[in-house]
């Protein structure tokens, strides 16, 4: 019992949360149009999330995911702005994800430096480069061609008045990848002997340093597709409209590792945490409870859940 | 008279018992062997007298009196001192903060902490164990396992090598000397003679019976979780012991060999270099086993892991087979046949939190995938199952997290990693630690057919015996230098450790 409690825990309180708005919330909430609605409204977290689990599983952390979502919509929409299509300003965008995690894989991996370090640092730099080469504006209006734009507006219908979003897709088509590789694959097997003593790793012939190299590079692409999907829903770009997302994402991952009992993180562990974030975002919202009462909400929970879970753990 | 009473311990972990009716009675001024198989429960005794670990069922006295043991804080109040079989350092700290841990610190001016006097009060509960070699100031994490261990002995002794405090009444040691060379624990086991004159009870762990048999007074054995005997040491023979652990009459010994070694070069090693190793040269052949021996840390660990590059560049040429090999990082090792068991198997050969399987798996990854990249997993519990049975791994299952391992069961499952691969050369640094004598005898036979197949086997060991009587040759270390290498034809034990000291009565061969 009490080792159930400890494993389940998180996924009985996220039951409890959506029992809580089902109730106070009786016309509206647990219906399928909202949970769509939700699960749009947390598709970027959720995606930057899923990558963010793929550095955590090593130990690490990426800070920088937020600033690199917002460089990455900057980017596409000055594309956009000189002129080039949706497909080059998506590549472009995506590359300069890959790029810039692949320059915190390079920092944590070959210079050594400790990652909390490094892609703070770098946090900074993508922030500032998303500043200097947008000038500070927000780029919108006739600059985001309707192609880009439209797709967050389009989906899959489902029926006659509800469809099932296009960047809801996107996260579920990245959950399964990231799914994929760290269950499925040696490169995640691997990533988790990493995670589990990094020493034992690399002296039973694991290449850390380019595992950790490669596992940064997902983790800014996963964030340049955040930005992108965000640049879309709101069909323009700033540069800090991805800020929110980095401690978002890394509380979901610690919310999602609670419920395992080595503490690892697991994407489909991730996936809970995000909807536990999601949930309470939308139910607090419908509520019409006040946001920043509702941010000492979602803080106070996730501490909790993080708590309860340790001193549970602490003795065998 | 009898100081502590254990009686009927029960524990289960998520359903597996690792004690069922455990008793044990421990006197004032005994050494007490607490002796059994990997996994029999010895070390879940002990962290239950140590409040680590909560007991299904059962009592502990002391002096006849029930008592309740919560915490490792109850423990500590009543008298109870322990050296644990898993390291527990905090390596970030000195080595005289890590023995004076959880106690009063010496002040100054009632609220500043006096660090002088406390290095001062550590470096004499060093002394206490005839140990000068190593800095209170240092930090812990810059210490050889062998000398944290000698650390924690220390914190364990503190209070009774200098005065003050509650004077401790039961120190309880779970494979103390399991990290110590021979020197060591000769020192340790002064230290050890000394406390039980001065009227204290020792619980001792170990799967070395020789030391057993020359230190305790008398021993308790379990088998499977239970109580099956208490004996006086004097007038014990080791095979009852032997039978006593295992339940079946087995000779301690070693197997013999089954096929001469081979005129074909296997692993050549010229001229090589590090920081500390100074232009180390042999050759070993196909089908021999090379054994390294030295004092602690005189180059034995250093020339494996400078072959399979563990720390980077070195200077001198490898070759193998013949063909010169160029390996400065691990998996290059690996990838050409060598396969590598570290010496301390928690901190540089298991991922703890991993299953059996995926400890096992670890180097083989490659050759368990599927369509390039899908790992397969009923190859490696299959891999694993059938490598477990040939080490005598006692375990729930290969899915089993290898933290719920005993100790010796642990070490198993780095070994089996290292023949999983089926490997051309085999580097092992102690290998058997912490090994049970049945399963002792089940990896050294497996060496030894490994060998008849054409294998070749390096092999550290601070266990002296082990060498003389498993090696073909030996190559004794001193100072990061080839001292000699002998035949282990007409060898014994005493010849090689005078070899390691570097005596000069050594006779040479
Ligand atoms: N935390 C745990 N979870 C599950 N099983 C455990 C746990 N701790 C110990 N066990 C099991 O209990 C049994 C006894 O283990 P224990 O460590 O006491 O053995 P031991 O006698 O000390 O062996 P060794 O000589 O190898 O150190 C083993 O089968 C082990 O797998
Ligand atoms: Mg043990």
């Amino acid at each position: 019992m009490a080792s159930a409690l400890k494993t389940y825990g998180t996924l009985i309180g996220f039951i409890l949360v959506v029992v809580f708005f089902w109730i106070e919330i009786p016309d509206t909430f647990m219906t399928a149009k909202n949970w769509l609605n939700i699960s749009q409204q947390v598709s970027m977290l959720a995606v930057v999330a899923f990558t963010m689990t793929i550095v955590m599983v090593m130990g690490d952390f990426d800070l920088s995911v937020g600033s690199m979502a917002s460089l990455a919509g900057i980017v596409a929409a000055l594309a956009f702005h000189d002129g080039y299509g949706v497909e080059i300003g998506v590549a472009l965008a995506l590359i300069i994800g890959l790029a810039g995690g692949l320059l915190n894989g390079v920092l944590v991996a070959y210079v050594g430096i400790l990652p909390f370090v490094a892609t703070l640092g770098t946090l900074t730099i993508y922030s500032g480069l998303a500043f200097l080469v947008s000038g500070g504006k927000t780029i919108f209006g006739r600059d985001i061609p309707p192609a880009f734009s439209g797709f967050a507006r389009s989906g899959i219908p489902l029926s006659d008045t509800v469809s099932l979003p296009s960047l809801t897709l996107v996260a579920a088509l990245v959950l399964l990848a990231v799914w994929f590789v760290l269950e499925q694959t040696t490169f995640g097997r691997r990533l988790y002997a990493i995670g589990g003593n990094k020493e034992a790793a690399r002296l039973a012939g694991i290449r850390v340093k380019r595992l950790r190299f490669f596992a940064f590079g997902l983790s800014g692409l996963g964030a340049a597709t955040a930005g992108l999907m965000y640049a879309s829903r709101v069909a323009s770009a700033n540069p800090t409209q991805g800020s929110g997302l980095m401690l978002d994402a890394i509380a979901a991952v610690f919310l999602g590792m609670t419920m395992s009992d080595e503490g690892e993180p697991h994407v489909l562990a991730t996936l809970v945490g995000v909807l536990i974030l999601g949930v309470l975002g939308n139910g607090l919202t419908q509520m019409s409870i006040d946001s920043y009462v509702r941010e000492v909400l979602i803080g106070s929970i996730i501490v909790l859940a993080v708590a309860a879970s340790s001193i549970g753990k602490a003795r065998g | 008279m009898t100081l502590l009473s254990i009686r009927d311990l029960d524990k289960s972990f998520a359903g597996a018992r690792a004690l069922s009716g455990a008793s044990l009675e421990v006197r004032a001024g005994e050494v007490h062997a607490l002796m059994g198989e990997n996994g029999a429960g010895k070390s879940t005794l002990i962290k239950v007298l140590a409040g680590v670990v909560k007991p299904d069922a059962g009592g502990i006295e002391i002096d006849g009196a029930p008592i309740s043991i919560a915490s490792p804080a109850d423990a500590l109040r009543l008298g109870l001192r322990f050296i644990h079989q898993e390291l527990s350092v905090v390596p970030h700290l000195s080595v005289a903060e890590n023995i004076f841990l959880g106690r009063d610190y010496p002040r100054r001016w009632r609220f500043m902490i006096d660090w002088e006097g406390l290095n001062r009060a550590a470096a004499a509960v060093l002394a206490g164990l005839g140990v000068s070699h190593i800095n209170p100031a240092r930090k812990m994490a810059r210490l050889t396992v062998g000398d944290q261990m000698l650390v924690k002995i220390a914190a364990a002794f503190q209070d009774a090598s200098i005065g003050g405090g509650v004077p401790a009444r039961l120190y309880v040691m779970d494979e103390p000397t399991a990290a110590l060379s021979a020197e060591e624990s000769q020192r340790l086991f002064a230290v050890i003679r000394r406390l039980r004159a001065h009227g204290a009870g020792i619980i001792y762990v170990s799967h070395r019976l020789d030391e057993v048999m020359e230190l305790a007074d008398r021993l308790t054995v379990l088998r499977d979780g239970a109580t099956v005997a208490t004996r006086d040491i004097a007038g014990l023979q080791k095979l009852e012991v032997i039978e006593l652990m295992i339940g079946r009459r087995f000779a301690e010994g070693y197997p013999p060999r089954l096929a001469p070694v081979a005129n074909e070069m296997a692993l050549s090693v010229q001229h090589l270099s590090t920081g500390y190793l100074q232009d180390v040269s042999f050759e070993v052949h196909k089908g021999e086993i090379l054994g390294l021996a030295g004092l602690e840390g005189a180059g034995q660990s250093e020339v494996i892991r400078a072959i399979v590059g563990a720390d980077g560049g070195h200077d001198g040429a490898i070759s193998l087979a013949g063909r010169p090999v160029k390996i400065d990082e691990p998996v290059s090792a690996w990838a050409k046949g060598l396969a590598f068991l570290p010496r301390e198997r928690r901190q540089e050969g298991l991922v703890a939190s991993a299953s059996i399987a995926g400890n096992v798996s670890l180097p083989h990854l490659d050759d368990l995938v599927r369509f390039g990249l899908v790992l397969d997993r009923a190859a490696e519990t299959e891999q694993a199952v059938g490598l477990g049975r040939q080490v005598k791994l006692k375990a729930k299952g290969p899915r089993q997290k290898v933290r719920e391992l005993s100790g010796g069961n642990q070490q198993k499952v780095v070994f089996a990693r290292v023949i999983a691969g089926k490997p051309e050369v085999l580097l092992l640094d102690e290998p058997t630690r912490g090994v049970d004598v049945g399963a002792r005898y089940d990896i050294h036979a497996l060496l030894r057919e490994l060998t008849a197949e054409g294998k070749t086997v390096v092999l550290a060991s601070s266990d002296l015996p082990e060498l003389v009587y498993m090696a073909d040759r030996v190559i004794v270390f001193r100072d990061g230098k080839v001292a000699t290498t002998v035949s282990t034809e007409g060898l014994d034990q005493a010849a090689l450790a005078a070899l390691c000291f570097g005596t000069p009565t050594a006779p040479s061969a």
